[in-house]
This record gives structure tokens, C-alpha cells and sequence, in this order.
């Protein structure tokens, strides 16, 4: 099932590559469909219709001055980009980008196959980004970078419980946290989305949280907070962060077509005999497609208010998943058919949107009234 | 049941490896291409403009602390289940868990799950979700 070395480190190179370029031209992408849905044209002037765009931002990037301000702290304010654009890349390690299989002998797309903590590893790592975001908001020593660090841990820390606790429905069908056993299961069973409908939606939303993606990317509020944590960084080191924010894009793209579409499986490519080319379609064509959802969500959906933001992962998010895991354990556990699951879904959303409805969620703040001459100041609650 | 072995690991450690160099190497290089001309306005904090006033590292709200414990609390609720999740329910030849072990296992699960759902309440009636 493992590799050989030389596989390993052709399969590193080659995906380190794919990974970077994939970045740059999904950046000329974001600015094409940023564009169309604006009614602008983007990006058209280096190269035809400017697909050359990424190169030349590539070459500015680099050649641009790295200014660095005269009171930060400086050697956390090197590590930061490092740090984010390294736990981005280094959660790639488990995640299938191609056909994988049981046999012994054949070629794996994955760089680390049959890794069995599989998902656990992604989600490890890919945590560890909140580090660079808080380390580049605290050494940066500017107010726009620390309170925007500040929010970001605040929502990457609370969309992380959704995102664990939303997978768990799945790995209690695959009983495995490995990837490719969880395709494999897929393959016998069909697709996850068919069974965990809910958990889909959960995770969808935490990934677009944890990807700082429009709707919820509070962190980067361009209107109220400059940058937010990269504020002060510019040249390749504000490259490196943008990069590490795509290539957590693309891992949880193919994330959510390994774990819910059934990865390279798809109705009628399932053997040896539909050949690599069409199981590598089916897997990046069902990721382009949740790239290309992030785009359009980004210009469709305003962004929250953060109490909203907040409120949505631990009073909407947190408790559906819960539920959601229980249903799945007592399906399992009485040995109920797997079909109840989707109508169980659709029940506990339909619940969840009733009282929602029923019970809106006031914004509650303290209102400050300053003191007047010789009275004191009052604050009441609203 | 499959056996463990640490040799599936290896690949990873080269490919943090080559993150690791990857890293470095562009840090290095935006070091060393880009050009480097300080001036006393370039070194200040951007505001917008404004002179900063005063320094960044200001107190700030509790309600993050109170968010990051509640993190700790759930996450750590987390890693329990999942050893339960990806053993529990194996099927056949791959069976890890006794027959005889299901029952209890189930009720256990059960009252870790109902225990932290009250702990979710309390916090719930408490205001702490509340943020404001």
C-alpha cells in the first residue's frame, strides 16, 4: 500500500506544484467571476484574456519591497507567514486527489497512503493556521492586525467544534478515519450526501468559516479593518499568507468530494476498467465545483455580524451536530436501515429553521449613555 | 483486525520536509530579491494615516478567554469520540469490539454525550453563547 521513496518525493514535488499553481490561477478565477458577476470584464491585459495574469502578480510579489515596521516583533513576524502557508500545505499530506484501491502493488493518489488517522491529521493541522493568524496579529503591534487576529481565532477556534463533530456521522458509517477507507465505503454504500445531508450542510459551512471565505470572513473585513491580521505585511510575505488561505481552499474542496461525493467514485466509474483519467476528472471536477460555489456564495451572501457569526457556530451548529451524531448511533447501533437517515435530517433542519424563526436572535448590547455633568454613566442592557 | 505499522507514516515526515524548505526557501528569497529602502514613515505601524497612538497591545475582551475555554471543553469532547466513532461499529472480520462490549459501550457513549449535553445547557442559560 506505501509507497516507494522515489514515488514519495515524484508525488511531493508534482502535488507541491499542482497545489501552487492551482492557487494562482484560482486567484485569476476569484478575479474572473468577481468580475462577471460585477458586470466588469477582470483581469484582461497581460496575456489572452489575461491569463497571465498569476505569473506577473507571482513576479511582483517578489520583487516588491518587504517592509517590515519598526516595532514589531520581528522574529514571530517572519514565522507567521511561514506558519500559515506551512500547516496549509502540510494538511494536504492524507487528503486523495485521485483513484486510490486496495491492491497491492498500484499507485496511490495520495502523498501519504493508508494513513489511518486520516481525517483527524487534516484537521490537526489544518488548525494549526489559527497560530500563524494570532502570531501575525500580535508581532505586527497595529491595532487593525491585533483586534482582526483577535476575531479570527475567535472563529476558527468556534467552527472548528461543527467541523469535527459533523464528520463523526461519517466515520461512524465508514468506521474508519482513513480517507480511502471512507471512498471504499462510499463505493459500497453510495454516496455520504445521500446519507448525511445534514452533516454536508454543517461541514460545507464550518470549511467556508475556517477558510475565512466571504459570508464569514470577519477576520479581513476590508470596510472596518484595513487587512485585519496582514495589515502590515507586504510582499511575498503577503503572498504566502493568500496562498496558504487557497491551498486550504482546494484541501477542503477535495475534503468535501472525498468525504461526502464519494471522492473519484461516481456511478458508473467504479473498477479498474474506467481507467485513471475519468476517476482524476470526477474527483477535480466535484472540487472545481465547491471552488466555484465558495466564489459564488462570496458575491451573493453579505457578510455577518460577528454576534451572528458567533451565534450560528455554538447555538445552530454545535447542537444539530449532536443530534445528528445520535441519530446516526442509534441507527447503528439498532441496526436500522440507513434510509431513515435523510428524512432525519430534513426533520432536524426543518426543526432547527422553525425555531429560528420562532425565537430570533436579538442583538444584545450594552448601551452606554456617557455621564452627564455631575451624573454618573448608566449602562443598560437591551 | 489490521496491524499498525509506523512505516506508513514516513511520507509525511518528507513532505514536511519540503514544506519546512518551501518555506524558508520563499521567506529567504523575498529577502534577499526584493529591494530595501527604510525610511522613518515606511517603519510605522499603518493606521490609516493617522500617527498611532499608543501601543497595540492593549487589554482585551474576556469574552475571547470564555470562547477559547468553551473551545477546550468541546474539542476535548471531540478527540474521546472519535477512537469510539471509528471502532464502534466495524463490521464482521474487522470487528474490534466484542459482542459482548456493544451494550455497555453504547450506554456509555450515551451519558458522556448527555453529560456534556447538560454542560451545553448550562452554558446556554448562563448567557455564555451570548455575545455582546
Amino acid at each position: 500500500m506505501t509507497h516507494t521513496l522515489l514515488q514519495t518525493i515524484i508525488t511531493i514535488v508534482v502535488m507541491m506544484g499542482v497545489l501552487q499553481g492551482a492557487c494562482a490561477y484560482l486567484i485569476y478565477v476569484e478575479r474572473k467571476v468577481a468580475a462577471y458577476m460585477q458586470a466588469r470584464i477582470g483581469p484582461n491585459r497581460v496575456g489572452p484574456f489575461g491569463l497571465l495574469q498569476p505569473i506577473a502578480d507571482g513576479l511582483k510579489f517578489l520583487f516588491k519591497e518587504e517592509v517590515i515596521p519598526g516595532n514589531v516583533d520581528k522574529l514571530l513576524f517572519l514565522l507567521s507567514p511561514a506558519v500559515a502557508v506551512g500547516t496549509a500545505t502540510f494538511a494536504f499530506a492524507v487528503v486523495p486527489f485521485g483513484p486510490t484501491s486496495n491492491t497491492p502493488g498500484e499507485y496511490q493518489f495520495v502523498i501519504a497512503p493508508g494513513i489511518d488517522i486520516g481525517i483527524l491529521f487534516t484537521f490537526a493541522i489544518g488548525s494549526l493556521a489559527a497560530y500563524g493568524i494570532i502570531l501575525g496579529g500580535w508581532s505586527s503591534n497595529n491595532k487593525y492586525s491585533f483586534l482582526g487576529a483577535m476575531r479570527s481565532t475567535a472563529q476558527i477556534i468556534s467552527y472548528e467544534i461543527p467541523l469535527g463533530m459533523s464528520i463523526l456521522g461519517v466515520v461512524l458509517l465508514a468506521g474508519s478515519l482513513n480517507l480511502e477507507r471512507i471512498i471504499d465505503q462510499q463505493v459500497r454504500d453510495g454516496w455520504n450526501v445521500f446519507y448525511q445531508p445534514l452533516a454536508f450542510l454543517l461541514f460545507l459551512l464550518a470549511v467556508m468559516a475556517e477558510c475565512n471565505r466571504l459570508p464569514f470572513d470577519l477576520p479581513e473585513a476590508e470596510q472596518e479593518l484595513i487587512g485585519g491580521y496582514h495589515t502590515e505585511y507586504s510582499g511575498l510575505k503577503f503572498g504566502l499568507f493568500f496562498l496558504g488561505e487557497y491551498t486550504h481552499v482546494i484541501t477542503t474542496a477535495l475534503l468535501l468530494s472525498v468525504v461526502f461525493f464519494g471522492g473519484w467514485y461516481f456511478p458508473g466509474i467504479v473498477g479498474p476498467e474506467s481507467g485513471i483519467i475519468l476517476k482524476l476528472l470526477s474527483i477535480w471536477l466535484k472540487a472545481l465545483a465547491f471552488i466555484l460555489f465558495y466564489m459564488f456564495i462570496r458575491w451573493t451572501i453579505p457578510r455577518f455580524r460577528f454576534d451572528q457569526l458567533m451565534g450560528l457556530a455554538w447555538r445552530t451548529l454545535i447542537p444539530l451536530a449532536m443530534v445528528n451524531l445520535v441519530c446516526v448511533m442509534l441507527v447503528k447501533e439498532f441496526r436500522l436501515s440507513l434510509w431513515l437517515l435523510p428524512p432525519t435530517s430534513l426533520a432536524l433542519l426543518l426543526g432547527a429553521t422553525v425555531l429560528s424563526l420562532k425565537y430570533p436572535q436579538q442583538p444584545r448590547r450594552r448601551l452606554l449613555t456617557v455621564a452627564a455633568d455631575g451624573q454618573p454613566a448608566v449602562t443598560t442592557a437591551r | 483486525m489490521q496491524s499498525f505499522d509506523l512505516a506508513t507514516y514516513y511520507p509525511i515526515f518528507i513532505f514536511l520536509v519540503f514544506v519546512l524548505g518551501f518555506a524558508v526557501t520563499a521567506m529567504a528569497m523575498a529577502h534577499l530579491v526584493g529591494p530595501a529602502r527604510k525610511t522613518p514613515v515606511k517603519q510605522m505601524p499603518y493606521e490609516s494615516g493617522m500617527d498611532p497612538v499608543g501601543d497595540a497591545r492593549q487589554h482585551f475582551d474576556v469574552k475571547f478567554y470564555l470562547i477559547a475555554i468553551l473551545f477546550l471543553v468541546f474539542d476535548v469532547e471531540l478527540l474521546f469520540l472519535y477512537p469510539w466513532a471509528a471502532m464502534a461499529y466495524r463490521e464482521g472480520n474487522e470487528a474490534l469490539l466484542p459482542a459482548e462490549l456493544r451494550g455497555p459501550v453504547f450506554v456509555v457513549v450515551l451519558v458522556f454525550l448527555a453529560t456534556l449535553a447538560i454542560g451545553y445547557v448550562y452554558a446556554w442559560r448562563k448567557g455564555v453563547f451570548q455575545w455582546r
